[in-house]
């Protein structure tokens, strides 16, 4: 593609903006490149004090190992300290959430995008109010209640609790995508002889795919990212994968748990990558179905 | 097939009202068509006909069932929509069997329908593809082969045409009209195209602003336009209206003069005829300079300025002048159309020419 | 559609919200005015051959029961948001009185608790949105102007800082700079100082929180942005070339007005997600420093005493700042659209 005259920059203009997006990307990367890095090195290399540069060609790693590079980190955190437990906590808890969270925000969403009557909107507006709470406000509501009737520490109740902390913006979402599917889709359905609920299930769903799969991968991060309520409401056995780095980090003293969390941070890291590169189209799909389309 | 009754029946949201009460039979087997521009209540009718929209009031029958009440799917009730509502994720085949799959028709049946349906809308080579690799043409033709595929008792049709070209447009119209004459089933048909009206229709409604204006065969309506919002919507060009007055049985108004009204009451009066209905000549009732001059093909059209409004006369084809060129029109009291100037409504002269009045 | 049908529809979603969001803001609120019993203190009299000794003693029994008849605890009323911890109005009378000077007070008064936990919330959300919505517009323009092959991996480059576990992300970038990593290395040599440490200095950590804040919330701003512009109209910006704008006047006053809403939808998302920063405090492990309210709560709830009186009450406080932050939001729609209201 040639550009036109009138889509020219000045040079020192284009220069400037390429300097600056370098800079941007470096600072983007890096720090990801950096601790990919330094999880096959010793404490003593990625934290020298010697000089920075050890951690790249990590000596102590070489004296302490053998080899320049070396996947203790890794083994003390998945085996030694059951991380691998935590890791299939987490894969249950984000199944769960995300599949609940949808069925529950699909129905809901498509009622309030087909509803013609006020209270839709005031229902959305509610949610935004439930949406800007922080969720640790809520998680102090639920201690006192969860211990009284034994709810907590378990999967499950984590579970729903997110499920319903997710809602609201699901909710959102879903209703932004279903309001982009023309009405007469629905009504002509229902012409020809379907209930509301058969219209929905047999015709809206599957146009609704793009959507529905755009808004699992946003329920899929806010399950997976979350701390402050799996922190909160999980047993130490039931801890998932979050919480437990942050347990790996109460207890820096002992030599070699910082290298635990940090190869625990890359191992968490890892799956988001490989999301980002294949969901990358329906991640920024989603972010500007709010904004973009009024 | 039934007759379809509406009785008292409006829409109101909030106080807003969408549609003031309304009653009309629709006889078994006719075509109906609801014509208005946007906003008039016309689409409005016809999804509470389909249970798409609740009515506030008044009653729907289909046969001689209380529909009200009734899901839009318990109504025996076929719709074509505007933008087809096609289903995208299935085939033209699977969305045409679609109705018959949801109805529970025995299976065995469901290929020779689809196959019959297709065949009538000439869509046969197409069943396995899906309505994105589909011209608007064939979409639409989608969309009524769902419609006819079972046997409903009413076809609902909201402004199916509007979204083709004019070339197209002409054709499918014909098809529509041949399928309904196949088939016989009642039919409403909601459009704000006029000629789409015209060519359709057994009988119009007119409607402005959710009231109904006039009910009558096409004919009834272009002859007899019961109000100003009638006569200048139907027609192409539409009627001409001008405010004028009459005093001792003469029009008058700037430009304009035209006698014989004797037996009309003298005052202001709103006067309309039609483009078609008058004709240049050497010395006329209008005299004005030409204002515009536009060929049509068959004829063309010379407009000039009278009483304050733009007026159109029908011209031979080969007849020209230059803009600011004075004319002269031949307006016989016998083609015009007297309407009260503050209601809009008829004014009803005894003294109809022979030859006008077509029941 | 129905209300019977929108009810089925929105029941499941309903009810999980209502459960778990609803209730539990009622529980905290009912929390934040009870206290938990005292225990039950019994003097009991120790009676020997050398004569009888007085001495206190914790009725189990009496306090077990008293637990039991009210679980709630006891109605201290608005007691414990009058506290030290919370809003500190005993307090707060007493360093006016003392204080030299409106400086000195409200120096004296980020020191407590609850008003410092706002303060930093309130720095970090006011400088954190616009910073990265700026930086965020940069980047987006900066993405734009290269061929269209190149912009692919660019924005998954980009939003890799968004997407990350906040508390992963946070951590990395705390590492980086601790005094024995990368940065902190940098840091130090620029300073001159080999003893500076991140951990020890407040400022330092403050913004540091900060720059994770821009990092981390930047790639937002720029897909809303780098959206925005694919949708900018090619019309109106071929028109302005046409009537002889030149670039500048082109961004001015054809682009940012497209874009001026999206910034208005954007920053009010972030607004809503900054004020609830939390993460970073624990990665950073800068809780002697800077404390969000989040993290107050949060350091209520955790630990062997579980303060959830306390909790409850920076909650409750917390969110009301929610509701005084959308407040303006809140009000347009009511007006907007309460007007027309049958």
């Amino acid at each position: 593609m040639t550009t036109r005259i009138a889509d020219r920059r000045p040079a020192t203009l284009q220069i400037l903006l390429s300097g600056f997006l370098i800079l941007w990307l470096i600072v983007a990367a890096f720090p990801f490149l950096w601790t990919l890095w330094g999880s096959f090195k010793v404490e003593g290399d990625f934290f020298s004090k010697a000089d920075w540069m050890n951690a790249i060609t990590g000596p102590l790693t070489q004296a302490q190992t053998g080899s320049s590079m070396t996947g203790d980190g890794y083994y003390g955190a998945w085996v030694q300290e059951e991380f691998w437990r935590a890791a299939l906590n987490s894969l249950i808890v984000v199944v769960a959430v995300v599949c609940i969270s949808l069925t529950f925000g699909t129905l809901g969403g498509y009622a309030l995008s087909r509803s013609p009557y006020r209270y839709a909107f005031w229902l959305l507006l509610v949610a935004l109010v439930f949406r800007a709470m922080p969720p640790i406000t809520l998680v102090s509501g639920y201690l006192l209640p969860f211990f009284e009737w034994n709810l907590w520490g378990h999967l499950p109740t984590a579970i729903i609790v997110l499920v319903a902390i997710n809602q609201p913006f699901t909710l959102w979402m879903l209703t932004s995508f279903f309001r982009n599917i023309p009405k007469e889709l629905d009504e002509s359905a229902m012409v020809d002889g379907c209930s509301r609920f058969q219209a929905f299930r047999h015709v809206i769903i599957p146009v609704m795919w793009p959507g529905v799969i755009t808004t699992g991968l946003f329920s899929f991060l806010l399950a997976y990212n979350d701390f402050a309520v799996t922190a909160m409401l999980l047993s130490k056995e039931n801890q998932t994968m979050i919480p437990k780095i942050a347990s790996f980090l109460g207890t820096t003293q002992t030599a070699g748990n910082v290298m635990f969390a940090v190869s625990s941070v890359v191992s968490v890291t890892a799956p988001l990558f490989v999301l980002v590169m294949f969901f990358q189209r329906q991640i920024v799909s989603g972010l500007t179905a709010g904004a973009v389309k009024g | 097939m039934a007759r379809i009754q509406l009785r008292n029946l409006s829409k109101r949201w909030g106080s807003f009202v969408g549609l003031k009460p309304m009653n009309l039979d629709i006889n078994d087997g006719e075509f109906l068509v609801l014509l208005g521009p946007s906003g008039c209540g016309k689409t409005t009718t016809m999804r509470m006909i389909a249970g798409l929209e609740d009515a506030s009031e008044g009653d729907i029958m289909i046969g001689e069932r209380r529909v009200n009440d009734l899901e839009p799917k318990d109504r025996d009730i076929a719709m074509v929509f505007q933008s087809y509502g096609l289903y995208p994720t299935m085939t033209v085949y699977e969305n045409i069997r679609f109705p018959l799959k949801v109805r529970g028709i025995p299976q065995a049946e469901h290929h020779d329908r689809v196959m019959r349906a297709a065949a009538a809308v000439e869509l046969n080579e197409f069943l396995e593809r899906k309505p994105a690799a589909l011209s608007g043409g064939q979409r639409q033709r989608v969309a009524l082969a769902r419609a006819i595929v079972r046997k409903p008792k009413v076809f609902l049709m909201d402004e199916p045409l509007s979204n083709l070209d004019a070339k197209l447009r002409v054709s499918t119209r014909a098809q529509i009209k041949n399928l309904h004459h196949e088939l016989q089933t009642t039919t409403i048909y909601v459009t704000h195209d006029q000629i789409e009206a015209m060519t359709l229709a057994d009988r119009v409604v007119v409607m402005s602003r959710g009231e109904v204006q006039q009910i009558g065969t096409p004919l009834q309506i272009y002859d007899r336009p019961a109000n100003t919002f009638v006569a200048g919507f139907i027609g192409s060009p539409a009627m001409n209206l001008i405010a004028g007055e009459i005093r001792g049985g003469v029009f008058e108004a700037a430009n304009v003069r035209i006698p014989g009204f004797a037996g009309v009451s003298d005052g202001k009066v709103t006067l309309g005829f039609r483009a078609e209905d008058a004709g240049l000549a050497p010395a006329g009732e209008i005299a004005a300079p030409v204002y515009s001059m536009e060929l049509l093909g068959d004829s063309s059209m010379a407009t000039v300025q009278a009483g304050g409004a733009l007026v159109a006369i029908r011209a031979a084809k080969n007849f020209s002048a230059q803009i600011g060129d004075p004319i002269a029109a031949h307006v016989p009291a016998g083609i015009c159309h007297l309407f009260d100037p503050t209601t809009g409504q008829r004014i009803d002269r005894r003294t109809v020419p022979a030859g006008k009045e077509t029941a | 559609m129905k209300h019977r049908t929108f009810l089925w529809f929105f029941l499941p979603s309903a009810t999980a919200m209502f459960l778990f969001i609803a209730l539990p803001i009622f529980s905290v609120v009912t929390q934040s005015v009870f206290a938990p019993h005292e225990q039950v203190i019994r003097e009991v009299e120790n009676c020997s051959v050398f004569g009888c000794t007085k001495a206190t003693q914790i009725d189990q029994e009496a306090t077990q029961a008293l637990r039991e008849a009210e679980p709630m605890g006891r109605y201290v009323g608005a007691a414990i948001y009058a506290d030290r911890n919370h809003l500190a109005l005993s307090e707060i009378g007493a360093l006016w009185n003392r204080s030299s000077g409106p400086v000195d007070f409200l120096g004296q008064l980020l020191n407590l608790p609850f008003y410092g936990a706002l303060a930093f919330t309130l720095t970090y959300t006011l400088l954190v949105t616009p910073l990265a919505i700026m930086l965020g517009f940069l980047i987006a323009l900066a993405v734009n102007a290269v061929p269209r092959f190149f912009r692919g991996p660019m924005i998954f480059v980009s939003l890799l800082p968004m997407i990350v576990t906040p508390l992963v992300g946070a951590l990395i970038l705390f590492w980086m700079v601790d005094a024995r990593g990368i940065l902190g290395a940098v840091i130090q040599m620029m300073a001159g100082d080999p003893n500076l440490s991140v951990k020890a200095s407040t400022p330092l950590m403050w913004t540091m929180l900060i720059v994770y804040g821009i990092w981390s919330t930047a790639p937002f701003a720029f897909v809303i942005y780098y959206a925005g512009l694919q949708t900018v109209p090619q019309d109106t910006l071929e028109s302005a070339m046409i009537d002889g704008a030149s670039r500048w006047e082109r961004i001015r006053f054809v682009v940012i007005p497209h874009l001026l809403p999206l910034t208005t939808f954007m920053a009010l998302i972030k607004i809503m997600d900054n004020f609830r920063v939390f993460e970073p405090i624990v990665s950073f492990s800068a809780s002697a420093h800077a404390q969000s309210l989040s993290y107050f709560i949060y350091s209520d709830l955790g630990g062997e005493t579980r303060l959830l009186s306390s909790a409850a009450a920076t909650s409750v406080l917390t969110i009301l700042g929610v509701v005084v932050l959308l407040s303006p939001v809140l009000v347009r729609t009511w007006r907007s659209f309460g007007k027309g209201a049958a």
